[in-house]
C-alpha cells in the first residue's frame, strides 16, 4: 500500500513546523522588540544628560553595598551604564519574560488550548515537532537581542557613547544565551509536563532565584552564590566592558541543553493532549 | 489481510482514572465502521491511541500492522484525523492554516483545498477565531480528507454541520471508500453513523459491547410508536403482537396507546387499522435507549430474535423523529 506515496516525501519537511508558528507568532515578536529597542533608546538617551561625571557625584551619596548589589560600580561609564540600565535591568527583564512567555507556550500552552493536536496528528515526529518549535523560541529572542543590539550601536554612534562592536556583540550573544536558556527551560518544562502554568512557575523562580543570588552574593561575601546564578554567568562578566565571558557563555549553554535534553526525553515518551 | 485498525485488550488509564478497560476491535480494509458510544464512554481516547497522542497502558493496537509509536510520521501521512474538539491557531485565515497543514503532509493535499472548500462551501479567506462551530468543523473535515488517506479517523464527523452539509459528508465518505480508503467514524448518535457506516462497535464505559451491522443495530433499537384512537380501544388486542413490547394504555381515556416496536411493523399496522386512529407518531430510539435495554435485560443483550427484521423494518427507521398524523 505503500507503493501508492511514489518518490514523494512521506513526512514534512524540515521547517515546516518552525516555519508555520512563526507565522502566528511574528506580530507579537516584532511587538517585542519594538518594546525593549524602545526601553534600551530611552535610557540610553538619557546618559549625556545625567551620566559621566553627575552620575559619579550622584555615586558618591549612596550606600556603598547598594551601588555593589546594583552593580552600579562603573555607572559613570558610558558601558558601565548601559550594562546597568539596559543589560541588567529592563533589557534583561523584558528578554526573560518575552522568552519565558513564549517558552512556556510553545508547547504546554498550544497543548492546553488545543491548537497543537492536529499538528501531532499530522505526519511529524515528535521530535522534529519538539525542535522545531524550541527553534522558534530561539529565533525568537534572537529578533530581540538583534534589535537591541541594533538600536544601541546606532545610538552609540549618534551619542558618541563609544561602545565597542565587539563588546555590544558578546553583550548581545550573552543576553540570547541568557533569555534563550530560561526560555529553554520553561518550554521544556511545558513539554515534560504540557501545563503551561508549572512551566511559567518553574523558569521564574529559576529567573529569580538566579538574579537574587546575583545579587545578594557579593553583599554577604560568598561567591559561591554567584557561581550558581545563571544571570551572573550572562553579565558578571561585564561584557559591555571587557568582551566575551567564554565560561559564562558555556554555563549557559550548557543550561539550555540539559533543559533541550530533559524535555525532549519526556515529550517523546508521554501522553498529549490529556 | 491485514485489519486497517486491530485491538486487543486495550487498557488506558489516566492516573487512577482506568478510561479503556480492553477494547477489542477489528477494522477491515473498505469498510466505513461506525464506533458508538455514550459521552465518556473512551470513544476519544481509543481515537487518540490510534494517531499516537496517546500510548497504551496495557494491550495493542496496531494500525496497518503498524503500532502507532512504531509507524510514527510515516503512518500518520496514512490518516486523515479530525478531533472531536477542533481549535486553532489565532491570526491565520482558514485558507493560510490548511496550506499549512498540507505543508505538514509534505504538500499533499494542497491542490484539493480549493475544491475541497468549495464543496462545503467554506470562505477560506476568514479568519479561523472568526469561524461558526460548523465553519470550524469544515476547516476539520478539509484538513482530514485533503490528502487522500488510506485511512480517515474521525470523531463526530458531522457535529455541527446543517443537513446540507452533513449530505456532502456523505457523499465525500463515498467517494473516499470507492478510491479503496477505510473510515473510522465515532459518534454518540446512531443515526449519525447508520447511513454510512457497514458495521458498527457500541463502546461502553471502556469495553466494546456490541458489534453488528448498523441495520441489524437500528433494527433491534427499534421505535417508540404512539397510537391515538377515535374511541377505547383494549391493551389485549395491542400487547401480545409480535415485536410489540411494553404497550401501554393511557388509563385516563383508554384512547392512547404507546408501545416499542422491534423488527416487522405489518402486525401493529392491521391491528391498529381495525379502530379509526387519528394519531400516529414513530420515533426512532436512540442509543441512549440501546444502553437501558443492555442494563434492563437479565443477560444484558437486547432481544435478538426481531433482528432479522425484514426491509420493512429498516424502511420506517430511515424516517428519523419524524412524525406523521393521520387526516380526519
Amino acid at each position: 500500500m505503500t507503493a501508492r506515496e511514489g518518490g514523494r516525501a512521506t513526512t514534512a519537511p524540515a521547517g515546516t513546523v518552525l516555519t508555520g508558528v512563526l507565522r502566528t507568532r511574528r506580530r507579537s515578536l516584532v511587538l517585542w522588540a519594538v518594546a525593549v529597542s524602545a526601553v534600551a533608546t530611552l535610557y540610553t538617551a538619557f546618559y549625556p544628560s545625567i551620566g559621566g561625571d553627575k552620575m559619579a557625584v550622584m555615586m558618591q551619596s549612596m550606600p556603598p553595598g547598594f551601588i555593589t548589589a546594583m552593580g552600579f560600580d562603573s555607572i559613570s561609564t558610558a558601558a558601565g551604564y548601559v550594562s546597568s540600565t539596559v543589560y541588567s535591568l529592563l533589557g534583561a527583564i523584558l528578554t526573560l519574560v518575552c522568552a519565558i512567555g513564549l517558552g512556556a507556550r510553545l508547547i504546554a500552552g498550544d497543548e492546553e488550548d488545543g491548537t497543537l493536536e492536529l499538528e501531532l496528528s499530522a505526519p511529524v515526529s515528535r521530535l522534529q515537532l519538539y525542535l522545531e518549535r524550541l527553534a522558534v523560541l530561539w529565533v525568537g529572542v534572537l529578533v530581540l537581542v538583534v534589535a537591541l543590539s541594533t538600536v544601541l550601536a546606532v545610538l552609540s554612534v549618534l551619542l558618541e557613547l563609544e561602545l565597542s562592536p565587539v563588546n555590544l556583540i558578546a553583550a548581545g550573544t550573552g543576553l540570547l544565551l541568557f533569555g534563550g536558556a530560561l526560555g529553554t527551560v520553561a518550554f521544556a518544562t511545558g513539554a515534560a509536563t504540557g501545563r503551561r502554568g508549572t512551566a511559567l512557575a518553574v523558569s521564574a523562580a529559576a529567573a529569580v532565584v538566579a538574579y537574587l543570588l546575583s545579587y545578594l552574593g557579593p553583599l554577604v561575601d560568598a561567591p559561591w552564590m554567584e557561581d550558581l546564578s545563571p544571570f551572573h554567568w550572562y553579565i558578571g562578566g561585564r561584557p559591555l566592558s571587557t568582551g566575551f565571558d567564554w565560561s559564562g557563555l558555556g554555563l549557559l549553554a550548557a543550561l539550555a541543553l540539559v533543559a533541550a535534553l530533559g524535555g525532549a526525553a519526556s515529550f517523546t515518551r508521554r501522553d498529549l493532549m490529556v | 489481510m491485514t485489519p486497517v485498525i486491530r485491538a486487543r485488550g486495550l487498557v488506558k488509564d489516566y492516573g487512577p482514572v482506568r478510561a479503556l478497560r480492553g477494547v477489542d476491535l477489528e477494522v477491515h480494509p473498505g469498510e466505513v465502521f461506525g464506533f458508538l458510544g455514550p459521552n465518556g464512554a473512551g470513544k476519544s481516547t481509543t481515537i487518540r491511541l490510534l494517531v499516537d497522542l496517546l500510548r497504551p497502558t496495557a494491550g495493542t493496537v496496531e494500525v496497518f500492522g503498524l503500532t502507532p509509536a512504531a509507524g510514527g510520521a510515516e503512518l500518520r501521512m496514512r490518516i486523515g484525523y479530525l478531533p472531536g474538539e477542533l481549535a486553532f491557531p489565532a491570526r491565520l485565515d482558514a485558507g493560510e492554516y490548511l496550506r499549512h497543514l498540507a505543508a505538514l503532509r509534505g504538500g499533499r493535499g494542497r491542490p484539493r483545498i480549493d475544491e475541497l472548500a468549495q464543496r462545503f462551501s467554506l470562505d477560506l479567506s476568514r479568519p479561523l477565531q472568526a469561524l461558526s462551530k460548523g465553519n470550524r468543523q469544515k476547516v476539520g473535515l478539509v484538513q482530514a480528507f485533503m490528502h487522500e488517506p488510506d485511512l480517515l479517523v474521525l470523531d463526530e464527523p458531522t457535529s455541527g454541520l446543517d443537513p446540507l452539509l452533513q449530505r456532502e459528508f456523505r457523499l465525500l465518505a463515498q467517494k473516499s471508500v470507492a478510491r479503496g480508503a477505510t473510515l473510522f467514524l465515532s459518534s454518540h448518535m446512531l443515526g449519525e453513523v447508520e447511513e454510512v457506516a457497514g458495521r458498527v462497535a457500541i463502546i461502553r464505559e471502556g469495553r466494546v459491547v456490541d458489534v453488528d451491522d448498523v441495520r441489524a443495530l437500528r433494527a433491534r433499537a427499534g421505535q417508540q410508536v404512539l397510537l391515538r384512537f377515535a374511541e377505547p380501544v383494549s391493551l389485549a388486542e395491542f400487547d401480545s403482537l409480535p415485536g410489540v413490547q411494553d404497550a401501554v394504555l393511557d388509563p385516563s381515556d383508554g384512547v392512547s396507546l404507546s408501545c416499542l416496536l422491534r423488527g416487522d411493523p405489518m402486525p401493529l399496522l392491521l391491528a391498529a387499522a381495525r379502530h379509526r386512529v387519528v394519531r400516529w407518531q414513530v420515533q426512532d430510539r436512540e442509543l441512549e435507549d440501546l444502553f437501558l435495554d443492555f442494563y434492563r435485560a437479565p443477560d444484558r443483550t437486547p432481544p435478538r430474535d426481531s433482528a432479522t427484521s425484514g426491509p420493512a423494518g429498516t424502511e420506517t427507521g430511515t424516517e428519523t423523529g419524524t412524525e406523521k398524523e393521520a387526516a380526519r
